[in-house]
């Protein structure tokens, strides 16, 4: 059996021996890290550590080496998001460590999709997502965003404040199936129908599923607004996205 | 200069690492959620606030160009202290 000192990469060794305390859990971050490639282990250690950039610059540099897209998920991008996900849970790092470490893992997989696509493996749909005019509140929004891409949807975010204008012009370049509003503020949820009004106005209405979600928002508000559906967390966002698009939940 | 060629991948392959992410982020979910029941989802590790938005917890950064420092205790419901105007 693989022991610590077989993970050559000293920062995940450092990462496993500071935070990782069930020995169940010892035992299969050794196995998982010990049988990686030590580039592939530098860019498990960039994603853990949430450097984006890094993880961008070293996937690119493994797939130009000619190792397969699903190595680098395996032993670099799921291994580290692996770890990411033992250090959230035992609150060594909260949600904006693990935002930052979900940015770093698409930065790799942006190297990735364009292999996926040319196997023929198309994104479970395309959704755009923001904050609501007025509203600056954006972790459930980025969450949700974390899932959906995890998913295997591709998303475009268009962050917080979105204008009605700004939507539709993400609708007209971006061609969604799904349209994602959030807002957190009882004064910004009403922004939630102007948006719907506004795409309905510029005819863009049934071009795409609309769904909402934010703290105060209910399902009889999402019905109100003349939303497609309401998600009640991330998990449920997805549940919803893949149901609007008649894909297998 | 040419692109690499890249081995395709497998449909069945590829969805059993989308299950695996799946997973792992489904149980990062559960841990915001109950997080969040605590400790306001914006502050890092380093107990400095990531939010875009005023909040009365904030505290000046302990250095210029950091981040505001999170002056919440997680005692009390940190949302009141937002700023929504």
């Amino acid at each position: 059996m693989p022991e610590l000192s077989d993970v050559g990469n000293e920062f995940i060794r450092g990462e496993i021996e500071q935070f990782v305390a069930r020995p169940d859990e010892i035992e299969r971050m050794i196995t998982l890290f010990s049988r990686a490639s030590p580039a592939l282990q530098d860019v498990a250690a960039a994603l853990i550590d949430g450097d984006d950039e890094a993880v961008d610059t070293l996937t690119r540099a493994q797939l130009e080496a000619g190792v397969t897209a699903l190595e680098i998920m395996d032993d670099g991008l799921i291994a580290g998001m692996a770890l990411v996900g033992i250090k959230f849970r035992e609150n060594f790092i909260f949600v904006p460590e693990v935002l930052a470490c979900a940015r770093a893992m698409k930065a790799g997989m942006a190297h990735i999709e364009p292999i996926l696509s040319a196997s023929g493996i198309d994104p479970v749909g395309k959704v755009v997502m923001g904050t609501v005019k007025g509203d600056l509140h954006d972790i459930g929004k980025n969450l949700v965003i974390m899932m959906l891409r995890g998913s295997g949807f591709e998303v475009v975010d268009l962050g917080v404040d979105v204008s009605p204008d700004d939507f539709i012009a993400a609708i007209e370049d971006h061609k969604p199936s799904v349209v994602g509003m959030s807002a957190l503020l009882t004064t910004t949820m009403p922004n939630m129908g102007k948006t719907i009004d506004a795409f309905v106005d510029e005819g863009l209405r049934d071009r795409v599923k609309v769904m909402l979600g934010g703290a105060p928002v209910t399902q009889e508000f999402a019905e109100d607004m003349g939303a497609d559906g309401y998600g009640k967390d991330a998990m449920a966002a997805v549940s919803l996205a893949k149901g609007l698009l008649g894909v297998g939940a | 200069m040419s692109e690499p060629s890249h081995e395709p991948v497998d449909p069945v392959a590829w969805q059993q690492r989308v299950d695996r992410i799946g997973e792992l982020f489904g149980a990062m979910i559960g841990t915001a959620t109950e997080q969040a029941t605590h400790r306001c989802p914006y502050k890092n590790r380093l107990d400095q606030c990531t939010a875009q938005f005023g909040c009365r917890n904030q505290r000046k950064p302990r250095s210029p160009g950091e981040l505001k420092v999170c002056g919440g205790d997680d005692k009390l419901d940190y949302r009141s202290a937002w700023e929504t105007g």
